[in-house]
């Protein structure tokens, strides 16, 4: 491969001090993510995968290592940096939803958009509420809406900016399996369209099944690394 | 961020929040309110007196002095052609009814006031009948308030040509009555009531002898058309013209009436702190309603940041929402407070004259305007500064909470929020040291009640369990961590304290001045006795059973130098070293020094000093070789001298220097009949000179006494100290009254920080409620708890103030008034009642939706 990884992490550890001792989440993670691969993260409750992504998404910082974006290292930007980075290369998505209460589902698409000054963000909003099926739900506000509804506006939110890169915690961790499978395939088929390049954080197997790349994680540590076949191949 | 997106935001983020914000801005408006309303009194009175300064001087000028313009000075010369002048004679003195069957008539107190014609020359005298005042003062005529005849108990007689009474040594007769004349306001200072004579009329009373106490007025009328600044000018020349300059006082309106002004700012400026106290602690409901709606924003705060809102933006953000709130609730207080001060002069209609107050004050309005806003955002600086801290990963791990603030940035918050209440003060006061010491002793009350609210909170956990639930679950919930109980009884705790505070110190003075006169004590000063009556005088009060009488002489004279330096030239310099517009605390002083300079000086001679003096410094009529004088010490500090220092004096017309030997302290309190300077006998024996007396009169003898006097000595006047004593405590009461409805507002603060505190917490209070119905509890158990909580709550916030208010007052009595204290546990009591029972009715009021909500829809939503 010659191209730079989208998301490269090198040598990466994250510590907590706990009770007078430190506790290691994450146990020296390396891992090289390629422009417009979706990889999944699997693991079970307490194995770093969440503060995986949140070091990622420059939420969180790490003790020590480096985290690449397009070859840059974004640990030693300031907390403005890291904000205006999410806010032009990263879209979200979380188990629960966190749309903000008070602003209707339009507004919580319109966020993003504005916070870039972007031109035609009303339309772009409208656009995308349409693409995830809400296009005439656009005044209502999260709470008169089921919980696939705001997860929808949640990836409506999510894509508005045309991210690079979307971060996903567990997008159908709260649904129902029919209401969790449509969010997938809704979820899929955008990032088909912008060629988004995708880390997703599930305990589903059958979410993870399709990935590119399915990276197991305990203890702080990736404990089993799989690659799908190539599609053509699985497609046969 | 756009401006314009970040307005919008703004918005946004204030749905779904109007109850919350309601306390928010009910906190601020109150505050607001009070400010506004005094602000804009005083202001309407500013310029009230200032647009009407023409007709409250009854002149365009007017030259004022203890004496007469010497008979060479051509007061015409200097003037424009065309210029009218009218003099004037004011004096204090006793007038009677005409004997009645060999006794004396009744007699009173009066301000004499002794017109020429054209007085007054701007403004309007009511008088009936309506006719001019020269048209009605005959020399044997007077005219008079109308309750001078209720007093002195005259009734037309058939037999009489009208009523008749004697002013001085001449019968006068009644020709008509003035209601209000354009030229007299203050604050109540009236000796009793008017009585306007001519100037014939003055000189046929005989009142006037050498000494006697007269203010002399000319006032000036300018010719129709004299530019302003000619006037200046006017009054300039004036000025350098007449003779011993400090003497004669040159007044113009355009100057409007300095002393009145400074005397109703003094009020003003004091009312105005009550009414910022109440802003203040408006402003800690500010700040708790803030902290209150932020912990339930951090997760938006971490969606925001996570979608890539930095830092900075999201304090711009809630900071320019807390400014917009600000803005909300200092509009309501504004026009609550424009309100307030449209109703106040309907109230002391006596006190401030209604009719002098201009109600359109936008200056007052803006400063409300700052003040709330500046108050809102100051206030919510600390709890603001915690938002730079919301952990964004909290929108991947619900259980990050967010970091304790940097030192370095809660430190600033503060720094900022006690700089900004300094600058607030000092926009308030104008007076730097008078900022400093509020804001010092607001902090200090505010942590000694955040200390003890504190460890309250912490002992309440050590007491032993309550049988009563109701109790047991009132005093936890005190105790709970993060309830606000310690802002709710910081809030209620200043308020408690302000009331009481006023209410006991006044309460103390009221009892001290209307208390009977120490036995000791002089009951009745007699002033302007010639020295050959007072042998007589004497008699006469020997004879009414008087005792304690006392009398020295008195000499009027000015200072001339200092140790050779003429006083025209050190007043002057002073005066250059002061800005005179400026009305702070500190050219208070300064202006109180230079008047010790230049104003007329009573001089006594005694051998012996009276038992109250005693002498700190150097030693009495020690210098067998020079005239010696000795000088009360602060007076001695005003004027800037010492032991040593040489005075010279000028004793009407005749020049004296005297030596400073001595300084002395005096005892005031005792009433006894004291002196700044008193001279060394065997020089001032045969100086013109009037004598003062001193007697202790048994109560509801002094008018008997002052109707013989009247009817003997008519010169002499006769002022008893219960009355005066009555007429002080009438104005002190009055402020305090203005003082208990602003501390009023204090409480009212309080009171909305409680409630606010309370519905904060009513999604956990709901909780709770929901629990303890399902566990069996009855609606009214729950209340109960409340209740007990509230009341506790309110008891604490009693207590710590009564306490705190009592502390104060004592200081304030003691060492401000030097009285003795006098603990009044009546009241203590009473504010530690009404602080509970306020914030009982306060927090169940605010808790009624919590209580009223049924345990399934509390618990489903979970």
């Amino acid at each position: 491969m010659t191209s730079t990884p989208r998301i490269e992490l090198r040598r990466l550890f994250r510590r907590l001090p706990s009770g007078g001792r430190d506790l290691t989440i994450l146990d020296g993670i390396d891992l090289s993510i390629a422009a417009g691969e979706f990889l999944a993260v699997l693991g079970p409750s307490g194995s770093g995968k969440s503060t995986l992504l949140a070091l990622m998404a420059g939420l969180d910082r790490p003790s020590s290592g480096e985290i690449l974006l397009d070859g840059r290292p974004i640990q030693a930007l300031s907390e403005d940096g890291l904000a205006r980075l999410r806010r032009a290369e990263l879209g979200f998505v979380f188990q629960s939803f966190q749309l903000l209460g008070n602003l209707t589902a339009r507004e919580n698409v319109l966020l993003p958009l504005e916070l870039l000054d972007s031109p035609g963000s009303g339309e772009r909003a409208d656009e995308l509420l349409a693409e995830v099926g809400l296009a005439d739900r656009g005044h209502h506000y999260p709470t008169q809406l089921s919980g696939g509804e705001q997860q929808r506006v949640a990836l409506a939110r999510a894509f508005a900016t045309r991210p690079p890169i979307l971060l996903a915690d567990e997008p159908t961790g709260n649904l129902d399996g029919a209401t969790g499978r449509k969010i997938l395939e809704i979820l899929l088929g955008l990032r088909e369209r912008h060629g988004t390049t995708m880390v997703l954080v599930t305990h589903d197997p059958a979410v993870a099944a399709l990935a590119d790349r399915r990276i197991h994680l305990r203890d702080g540590r990736i404990e089993l690394e799989e690659r799908s076949a190539p599609l053509s191949e699985s497609a046969a | 961020m756009k401006p314009r997106t970040l307005f919008s935001w703004m918005v946004r983020e204030s749905r779904g929040a109007f109850g919350r914000f309601a306390f928010f801005v009910a906190c601020l408006a109150v505050g607001v309110a009070a400010v506004v309303a005094i602000a804009g009194l005083a202001a309407g009175l500013d310029s009230g007196i200032r647009s009407e300064a023409r007709q409250l001087l009854a002149a365009d000028l007017a030259i004022e002095s203890r004496r007469a313009l010497p008979e060479t000075f051509d007061l015409a010369r200097l003037l424009p052609a065309g210029s009218r002048t009218a003099a004037m004679r004011e004096m204090v003195t006793v007038v009677a009814a005409l004997p009645k069957d060999g006794k004396p008539g009744r007699s009173q107190l009066v301000e004499l006031k002794a017109v020429e014609r054209g007085y007054p020359f701007y403004g309007k005298l009511a008088v009936l009948p309506a006719l001019p005042l020269s048209a009605l003062l005959a020399p044997d005529a007077a005219v008079v308030a109308p309750e001078l005849i209720g007093a002195l108990g005259l009734r037309r007689n058939p037999h009489e040509r009208a009523l008749d009474f004697r002013i001085g040594t001449a019968n006068f007769h009644v020709a008509g009555l003035v209601s209000a004349e354009p030229d007299r306001v203050g604050i109540g200072t009236a000796f009793g009531p008017r009585v306007f004579v001519s100037m014939a009329g003055l000189e046929r009373a005989g009142l006037i002898a050498k000494g006697s106490r007269v203010s002399y007025k000319t006032l000036i009328a300018l010719p129709a058309g004299v530019p302003a600044d000619r006037l200046d000018k006017i009054a300039e020349q004036l000025r350098a013209a007449l003779p011993a300059t400090e003497a004669y006082r040159v007044e113009t309106f355009r100057q409007a009436q300095p002393q009145l002004r400074r005397s109703f700012a003094q009020v003003g400026r004091f009312l105005g702190l009550v009414a910022l106290l109440s802003l203040f602690v408006g402003g800690i409901g500010v700040a708790q309603s803030v902290r209150a709606w932020l912990a339930g924003r951090l997760d938006a705060i971490a969606i925001l940041k996570c979608l890539g809102l930095r830092p900075r933006e999201v304090l711009t953000l809630y900071l320019g929402q807390t400014a917009l709130l600000g803005l909300v609730g200092s509009l309501i207080g504004i026009l609550l407070g424009a309100a307030i001060q449209a109703a106040i002069p309907h109230l002391f209609g006596d006190l401030i004259p209604a009719a002098l107050i201009q109600p359109w004050q936008p200056g007052a309005l803006l400063r409300g305007l700052g003040l709330g806003v500046g108050v809102a955002l100051l206030f919510s600086l600390p709890p603001l500064a915690g938002l730079l801290r919301v952990p964004p990963s909290r929108v991947l791990r619900r259980d990050a909470e967010p970091l304790p603030v940097h030192r370095a940035t809660a430190g600033f918050a503060f720094v900022a929020l006690a700089l900004g209440l300094l600058g607030l003060t000092f926009a308030q006061t104008q007076s730097l040291l008078l900022s400093a010491q509020f804001v010092g002793a607001l902090s200090l009350a505010t942590a000694i009640l955040a200390v003890a609210a504190t460890l309250l909170a912490k002992s309440i956990g050590r007491l032993p369990r309550f049988s009563s639930i109701a109790l047991r679950h009132g005093l936890g919930a005190l105790a709970r961590p993060g309830a606000a109980t310690v802002g709710a009884i910081v809030a209620l705790g200043l308020g408690v304290i302000t009331v009481l505070t006023m209410s006991l110190v006044e309460r103390r003075i009221s009892a001290e001045l209307g208390r009977e006169l120490p036995s000791n004590a002089p009951s009745a000063f007699l002033v302007d006795i010639q020295p050959e009556q007072w042998p007589g005088v004497r008699a006469l009060l020997t004879r009414a059973r008087a005792d304690k009488i006392d009398s020295v002489p008195v000499v009027m004279a000015r200072i001339s130098s200092i140790d050779g330096r003429p006083i025209d030239r050190i007043a002057a310099e002073r005066k250059e070293r002061q800005d005179p517009e400026k009305e702070g605390n500190e050219n208070r002083e300064e202006r109180g020094r230079r008047w010790a300079l230049t104003r007329e000086q009573r001089l006594t001679y005694l051998e012996k000093l009276p038992a109250d003096n005693v002498v700190v410094a150097g030693k009495l009529w020690s210098d067998p070789a020079r005239g010696e004088v000795s000088l009360e010490k602060s007076f001695a500090e005003d004027l800037g001298v010492g032991l040593g220092s040489k005075l010279g004096f000028d004793v009407q017309g005749v020049p004296l220097t005297l030596v400073v030997t001595s300084l002395r302290t005096v005892d005031w309190g005792t009433f006894g009949i004291n002196f700044y300077l008193v001279v060394e006998p065997g020089i001032l024996e045969q100086a013109p000179q009037q004598r003062v007396a001193t007697a202790h009169l048994a109560p509801g003898s002094e008018q008997h006494v002052q109707d013989l006097l009247a009817a003997a000595y008519p010169n002499v006047t006769f002022l008893r100290i219960r009355e005066i004593l009555g007429k002080i405590l009438g104005v002190l009461q009055r402020i305090g009254l203005g003082v208990r409805f602003l501390g009023g507002f204090t409480v009212l603060s309080g009171i909305a920080i409680l409630a606010g505190a309370i519905s904060a917490g009513s999604v956990r209070r709901g909780r709770e409620v929901a629990l303890l119905k399902t566990l069996g509890m009855t609606r009214r158990q729950v209340a109960t708890a409340f209740a007990v909580e509230y009341a506790l709550l309110g008891g604490v916030a009693g207590l710590l103030g009564a306490g705190t208010g009592a502390a104060l007052s004592w200081g304030v009595i003691t060492r401000g008034f030097e009285l003795p204290w006098e603990p009044d546990f009546a009241r203590l009591a009473l504010a530690v009642v009404l602080s509970i029972g306020l914030s009982v009715i306060a927090g169940l009021a605010a808790s009624v939706r919590a209580l009223e909500r049924r345990p399934i829809e509390v618990l489903r939503a979970e």
